[in-house]
């Protein structure tokens, strides 16, 4: 997609006068805008992000702005950073702009995510060998539904993330049939139905994610993932499939429009360096989905107590 | 062959064409594979030829594109400032001065106890963040689909073409065009407000086009007499004799854009009220995405009544009245200002909206095993058999037994008996059909041959409104055929086939019970409005709960929005027979049921027929939406193109979706004619 190179060219030109005098800070009169995406853990790192560009003198904006849609405005310079990437499941238009030199890959931010097959504690009376991943096997007519007959239902992710449950079904050789979901909406109601009714339920999910404590959801011990697993079909217990592991660990990194660096030289420099752990966004996360409180201020009072995990990398980028 | 033919009634022959084809692709497929599946390899790769021509495009008017968006900025700043800022009491005001001014005390009530219940909700900033976007996009669609009226009035040989846009602007899903609208305009909520202008401007459009062509012959000469230019005749005569009709698209257009509010949400660069809706389905919180779908329904409601006051004569209500009503808000505002709480601090409602949430959860919990078995039913013996055919469908551990080759040709026998039968007693074209529908439910819809969906179409569009018709149905299918999309299509006419039809006998019975009960309908009546208007996201979620991700949810979710027009449709069909007519009847001695079959339900056949369209046309539209529970047809090809930016992907399945709207529209609709002509109306 080759697109906007000239307007792309031109704003970052722009940004080049601007930056004349306060070559540390850049243009700290224009705000920063970090685009706030559709689940509460990205509303968290974004606020963490903006705190700390906010304590080094910057201002701030927070957008909404769809995660599969935001690609061609961060490349145009309307939105500047998204702070939480999943790379398991990012659109082909951020690979397509990131090779034009139009956004930028910003590091990672160290969230350590998990994936997998996973299921409501209540399930595991239903298939009494769980959480290893072999019980699956007999299980799988516990699991079986009028759409899935004989088989077993894995309720997949949607299909604009990819297939990542009808990969590991056939790579393992389950009996399942992996249903797409058709939103992440339909995922937590199928989370919800299964826990209310006590009814079995197979699931690809993820976390840092407040579902996994509200509704107690177990993961299935599948064998180690490895990128062996994914190229070599003799790797893992079924010797002529490749997929017949968990899945890696997935790489959640931040990213931004190509010109910040120009533009704000601090700002790029915080940005490149902040992280955030699983620790301290899933709490953070529960009091805003599950006590109702507002993300101000929570992250305010997470901001103010825990000043160790973010001030040396506003220091070290603006002193 | 064709001796024989000629004597036959269109209908007969057309059902004869479409049985014989039935059979070749039959008794041949199995040798001949590609009687059955379209060769991959004669498609043309649509998609990608698309996707380049549109960026290509997309590319050259894209600096255009950029400085309508940046200009558009300024007034959606402008009125999100006027909107947000203005304080909430002076806000209650102003529309219930508008209200009084426009219906007197029943109008200025409706608008306090509405946005007193949108204050209530919690969600006033973002409600006001939405009106600005509809006083944005309203204007411009109003402008714009005056134009497109004008201009099909001015140059008749344009009519044709444009009602032909104006249909593909309206069949055409509005997710299918978001991409190339967000490579064009950008992004934020700029793209949302053309997004919504795009799908208002079309009910403009139609009801200027009514007016003009009803405006008297004799005004426009009175018009062309006194002298002036055609556009003093066109600006000074004819638009204010239609002004009434117009006002009737001004309303049209207004709830057109406040139904889109939700879909412009999915972009996102905007807290309104849609992208709430969204974040609380994505939570799976019933109650609070039904009190903010709730309030986009007040705002409908609010803005149809007052809207359509406008299309109405109207007394005049004491404009000093008005004045101390905005005084009035004005003073007390200044006054409690200082510690009146802030709109979005309020949030009274909260707690039912829990309530409910709690509600639906007891209920799932109550009845888990209940609705399963309902689900079950309706998979095992209806829609898996419609959709892959009694030969793949029936199964020992769905029916009990095995379907076998014998048994399929048992049930040809036997169809082939009754349709034989029903040709001797001289219903020719009733017995093919029998014969035609027994082959369709054995092979599933999914699994049709293309020779014989090509030829039924044709065929019904031969009988339906002759040659051109059939030829249109048939060219317009061969093109998805083309362009790859068979399969995918197949999936989609199934999934919306079988709501069309569920709806069409419930519906159908609704609105005869509404119709036959002034008591019935005064139940049918709210919930009708109601599903028209919230956003139907919203009932995904209990959907979803019920019957979990799949084909049955799906197809809930479908009906409980195609329904709406049939039953409607139904029952004023039914209850607008002529009186004469039903004093003839009651004359002749006609029980009450006779009246109902034999006078009331031909004479309203038409309008019947014209439910039914719309039912079709509102089913294709809620597959986009269904998509999101997990279906597998046209609308998931749109959101994955969505997701991945693909314009061609897009533009492709969303052309395919209109194509089999726009073919089953005019079938319909040749149908509804034939009968009209008939009935001599």
């Amino acid at each position: 997609m080759s697109m906007l190179r000239t307007t792309v060219a031109g704003l970052a030109l722009a940004a080049g006068v601007g930056m004349a005098q306060a070559a540390e800070m850049g243009a700290v009169d224009e705000p920063i805008k970090l685009a706030i995406n559709e689940w509460t853990g990205q509303h968290v790192s974004t606020h963490v992000a903006g705190e700390m560009l906010k304590a080094a003198g910057y201002k701030v904006e927070y957008v909404t702005a769809g995660y599969m849609n935001m690609w061609q405005a961060m490349a145009d310079g309307e939105v500047h950073a998204a702070i939480e990437v999943w790379s398991s499941n990012v659109s082909d238009q951020f690979g397509a702009l990131e090779a034009d030199g139009k956004v930028a890959d910003l590091g990672d931010l160290e969230l350590a995510a998990k994936e997998g097959f996973a299921y409501p504690a209540h399930v595991a009376k239903l298939c009494p060998g769980l959480p290893a991943w072999e019980a699956l096997k007999a299980c799988a007519p516990v699991f079986a539904t009028a759409e899935t007959l004989p088989m077993g239902r894995l309720v997949d992710y949607p299909a604009d993330w990819g297939t990542p449950g009808a990969d590991r079904a056939t790579g393992l050789e389950l009996p399942f049939k992996a249903v797409p979901a058709g939103s992440e909406g339909a995922l937590i109601a199928e989370l919800r139905a299964s826990t209310e009714k006590q009814s079995p339920l197979l699931i690809v999910f993820w976390q840092p994610h407040w579902a996994m404590s509200a509704y107690d959801v177990q993961w299935v011990e599948l064998p180690q993932g490895e990128a062996a697993c994914y190229e070599d079909a003799a790797w893992g217990p079924n010797p002529n499939a490749v997929n017949d592991c968990d899945f890696i660990p997935t790489r959640i990194f931040k990213t931004g429009w190509s010109g910040i660096a120009d533009k704000w030289p601090a700002a790029h420099e915080i940005l490149s360096n902040m992280t955030l752990s699983v620790e301290a966004q899933q709490p953070m996360m529960g009091a805003i989905d599950v006590d109702g409180k507002a993300i101000e201020d929570v992250v305010g009072a997470w901001m103010a107590e825990n000043e160790a995990a973010w001030k040396p990398v506003v220091d070290a980028a603006t002193q | 062959m064709k001796s024989t033919l000629t004597g036959l009634s269109p209908g007969a022959r057309a059902a004869l064409i479409a049985l014989t084809v039935g059979a070749l692709c039959l008794a041949f497929g199995p040798r001949i594979p590609w009687l059955l599946e379209w060769p991959s390899s004669l498609t043309v790769p649509a998609t990608d030829w698309i996707g380049a021509g549109l960026t290509w495009f997309i590319e050259g008017i894209k600096p255009a594109a950029r400085v309508l968006s940046a200009a558009l900025a300024y007034p959606m700043g402008w009125a999100n400032v006027l909107f947000v800022s203005t304080p909430w009491p002076l806000m209650i005001g102003v529309v219930m001065a508008t209200g009084w001014h426009l219906g007197g005390w029943s109008m200025a009530a409706l608008g306090l106890a509405g946005l007193s219940f949108v204050l209530a909700s919690g969600y006033w900033v973002e409600s006001m963040n939405t009106l600005a976007l509809v006083a944005v996009s309203v204007p411009l669609a109003l402008i714009a689909g005056l134009a497109i009226g004008i201009l099909a009035n001015e140059v008749p040989s344009m009519k044709r073409a444009v009602q032909v846009v104006l249909d593909v602007m309206q069949t055409v899903p509005t997710f299918a065009y978001l991409t190339p609208l967000l490579l064009l305009f950008g992004f934020g909520p700029v793209v949302g407000l053309i997004a919504s202008a795009i799908y208002a401007a079309p009910p403009m459009a139609r009801n200027v086009i009514l007016g003009l062509e009803r405006v008297e012959p004799e005004i426009k000469e009175a018009a062309i007499m006194s002298g002036g230019a055609r556009w003093q005749q066109l600006f000074l005569v004819e638009i204010p004799t239609a002004a009434t009709q117009i006002m009737v698209g001004v309303n049209q257009c207004l709830m057109a854009a406040l139904s889109m509010v939700i879909i412009a949400a999915v972009i996102g660069g905007f807290e309104d009220i849609g992208w709430e809706v969204l974040l609380t389905m994505r939570k799976a919180q019933f109650g609070q995405a039904l009190l903010a779908g709730l309030v986009i329904v007040v705002f409908a409601i609010v803005i149809d009544r007052m809207s359509g006051a406008l299309a109405t004569e109207r007394r005049r209500h004491d404009r000093r009245v008005t004045w101390a009503i905005l005084g009035l808000t004005m003073l007390v505002t200044l006054v409690t200002w200082s510690w009146l709480p802030e709109a979005g601090q309020i949030s009274l409602l909260a707690p039912v909206a829990d309530g409910v949430d709690a509600g639906l959860s007891e209920f799932t919990k109550a009845n888990g095993a209940a609705l399963d078995s309902v689900k079950n039913g309706a998979m095992f013996y209806l829609l898996l058999p419609l959709r892959i055919g009694l030969d793949e469908a029936v199964l020992p551990f769905t029916w009990g037994f095995q379907w076998t080759a014998n048994m399929s040709l048992i049930f040809f026998a036997l169809s082939l008996v009754i349709g034989i039968a029903f040709s001797f007693s001289g219903r020719l074209t009733a017995g093919a059909m029998v014969v035609v529908f027994a082959g369709m439910i054995e092979t599933g819809i999914a699994n049709l041959p293309w020779p014989f969906v090509l030829a039924g179409a044709g065929a019904l569009g031969w009988v339906a409104g002759g040659r051109r018709l059939a030829a249109f149905a048939m060219g317009a299918l061969a093109l998805i055929l083309l362009s790859g999309l068979w399969d995918r299509s197949m999936l989609s006419l199934y999934l919306s086939g079988a709501a069309v039809f569920a709806c069409a006998v419930v519906g159908g019975l609704l609105g005869l019970s509404a119709a036959v009960s002034p008591m019935a309908w005064r139940v049918l009546r709210p919930v009708c409005d109601m599903l028209q208007t919230i956003p139907l996201f919203v009932f995904l979620i209990p959907v979803l709960m019920f019957f979990q991700i799949g084909e049955f949810s799906a197809f809930l979710a479908i009906c409980a929005y195609a329904i709406v027009p049939m039953i409607r449709y139904t029952r004023h069909g039914l209850v607008t027979t002529p009186p004469e007519l039903l004093e003839a009847a009651v004359a002749s001695g006609a029980t009450p049921w006779q009246i109902m079959w034999e006078v009331r339900a031909p004479y309203a056949a038409p309008t019947i027929l014209l439910g039914l369209n719309q039912t079709i046309l509102y089913a294709f539209a809620m597959l986009v939406i269904a998509a999101l529970i997990g279906t597998t047809g046209l609308g998931q090809s749109i959101y994955l193109a969505l997701s991945e930016a693909d314009v061609g992907l897009g533009i492709a399945a969303g052309a395919a979706m209109a194509i089999l709207a726009l073919v089953a529209d005019r079938l319909v609709q040749g149908f509804a004619e034939e009968r009209r002509a008939a009935l001599g109306l």
